[in-house]
């Protein structure tokens, strides 16, 4: 599920990053005053782990634990979704699983739709079955977290499908996944509700309000981004320089203007211009190896 | 519960592969550049990657960092070696696209490309600890990046401990299990393997705290070569918007 560089127009990508900081920065916000940086690392060293079990499903294919749910439901949301993030990030920029751009996406889907989806459905269901409340909420988080993913997918005009069939093609498949998740979810939390019950005693009460704008905010972020892809995607920067006036009045035509040669097919002229740019580049890439060896 | 066990080991040791990618990838100069410089110039090479559908454009992005990466010595075969699956995968979900439009199928898939080859150039020729480094002097929260850090050293260390409980219930067990004995049983291994990473955690922050919380910070003043590689990212941004 994770989104790679290249799916997301990057008004979509910018959006998802603006709302996930909001929420991850008021996250350690409400955490400032206990120390619990180890236990957002090593919980999430632990839902890594927890992510490689490669759960055997009739078939013959598997399927990967995500983990968003549980966090929310053994840490509370606020620690969960640093955890989640974390894990997310380390996937990131150690595996390159998931893009760089496409992160803020990518932990809005994982590490906030999952945890305080899969937290609040937890708390709502809790009373009448601890166990039941663990699969829905295992089950339903990820299933929201891949619908929230094919819709940010889809509409992203970079992404030749539309919403029609992304949303559909993530959610029913996740869906189908997720009862593994779900069943996953309820092991956990039963075992530890009956080794160590104290786990869910410790969770004090958030506040109510900040996690009906949270929710909320959950809700109207596709709305946004529809709103964000309205703005106009195509070519960001090109957009900008059209708007500064750059295309009518090039502050520099360079030596090669619009990459062609004067007289020349343009194709050639762009294909001249490659290589030119391409030698420049081999020479100050020379440079730089050179440089590496004397430091 | 083996073929649990099994197919877990065998995808995990292919990925734990890639903690010390850098360590075994062949030095090149990249290697010696600052992880500042390098951060942002992969979050450059990206963005100019897939803010254009311009096929030119794209192409320009991909041959620049094919020919940074020949030249400062980084081996071309790793590169397509990690990239490809994922670049095949996105081919062949917009292929019935491609009938209609094969320009836009070529450029998606090149788009993609270009985006992991210029993560590739980050991940093969930088450790985390200096990506840390480098995230904590862009002023990211301190406690993400020590969490970040933490998260990054136990993930070998939790993956053991998760593997060792599997195996101790896999010794005891007697009866073959179905799937879903498989997924019951196998959660409440888990739930007792995040039982242990709350304490593991607990002992790690007491031991923190009793040290004190020493901070690394990055003292590392850029060097020539960090220029050098910063106009290679600014030449490369040049020629994309005159192209």
């Amino acid at each position: 599920m994770h989104i790679p560089d290249g799916y997301l127009d990057l008004s979509v990508a910018g959006l998802f990053y603006i709302l996930s900081i909001a929420v991850l920065g008021y996250s350690i916000y409400r955490l400032r005053e206990q120390k619990l940086t180890s236990l957002f690392g090593i919980v999430a060293a632990a839902i890594f782990a927890a992510q490689m079990l490669n759960w055997p499903i009739p078939g013959g294919t598997s399927a990967h634990f995500v983990g968003g749910a549980l966090a929310g439901i053994l840490l509370g949301p606020y620690a969960g979704t640093l955890a989640m993030a974390v894990v997310l990030t380390i996937q990131c920029l150690v595996f390159a699983d998931g893009g760089i751009t496409a992160l803020g996406a990518n932990i809005w889907n994982m590490a906030i739709v999952d945890v305080f989806v899969g937290y609040y459905i937890y708390k709502a269901l809790e009373r009448f079955n601890r166990s039941i409340a663990a699969f829905v909420a295992g089950w339903l988080g990820i299933t929201l977290a891949a619908i929230f993913a094919g819709i940010e997918i889809g509409i992203s005009s970079s992404f030749g499908y539309g919403l029609g069939v992304t949303v559909p093609v993530m959610g029913v498949w996740h869906a189908i996944l997720g009862i593994v998740e779900g069943v996953i979810t309820a092991g956990v939390v039963s075992y530890i509700a009956a080794a160590r019950p104290d786990v869910f005693e410790q969770k004090a009460a958030p506040g109510k309000l900040a996690l009906g704008v949270i929710a909320a905010m959950i809700v109207v972020s596709p709305l946004f981004a529809y709103a964000a892809e309205l703005v106009g995607y195509a070519e960001p920067l090109e957009n900008a320089a059209e708007k500064i006036g750059l295309e009518e009045n090039p502050i520099y035509e360079g030596l090669l203007p619009d990459y062609t040669l004067p007289g020349l097919d343009p194709y050639v002229g762009t294909l001249i211009a490659g290589i030119v740019g391409t030698v420049i580049v081999l020479g100050l890439g020379v440079i730089l190896s050179r440089y590496a060896r004397t430091t | 519960m083996h073929e649990l066990l099994e197919r877990t080991i065998k995808e995990a040791s292919s990925y734990f592969q890639n903690f010390l990618i850098h360590e075994y990838s062949k030095k090149s100069a990249l290697h010696a550049v600052d992880a500042r410089i390098k951060l942002i110039a992969t979050i450059i090479f990206i963005v100019l990657a897939v803010s254009t559908f311009n096929l030119e454009k794209v192409l320009l992005v991909l041959v620049f960092l094919i020919a940074i990466s020949a030249v400062t010595g980084l081996s071309l075969r790793s590169i397509a070696e990690r990239i490809w699956p994922f670049t095949l995968f996105s081919f062949v979900v917009v292929l019935p696209i491609s009938l209609s439009n094969p320009t836009y199928a070529v450029t998606f898939t090149l788009r993609v490309a270009t985006s992991l080859v210029a993560i590739q150039m980050l991940v093969m020729t930088t450790s985390f600890a200096e990506i840390c480094l480098a995230l904590r002097s862009f002023r990211v929260p301190e406690v993400f990046v020590s969490a970040l850090w933490l998260g990054y050293r136990y993930a070998v260390l939790m993956f053991r401990e998760l593997l060792s409980i599997l195996l101790a219930r896999e010794s005891r067990r007697v009866s073959k299990g179905s799937h879903m004995d498989v997924w019951r049983k196998g959660g409440e291994a888990v739930g007792l393997f995040f039982l242990r990473s709350f304490e593991k955690a607990e002992k790690v922050q007491l031991a923190m705290e009793a040290r004190g919380e020493a901070l690394n910070h990055y003292h590392g003043k850029l060097k020539m070569l960090d220029f050098v590689y910063a106009t290679i990212v600014a030449f490369t941004a040049l020629w994309w918007v005159i192209i």
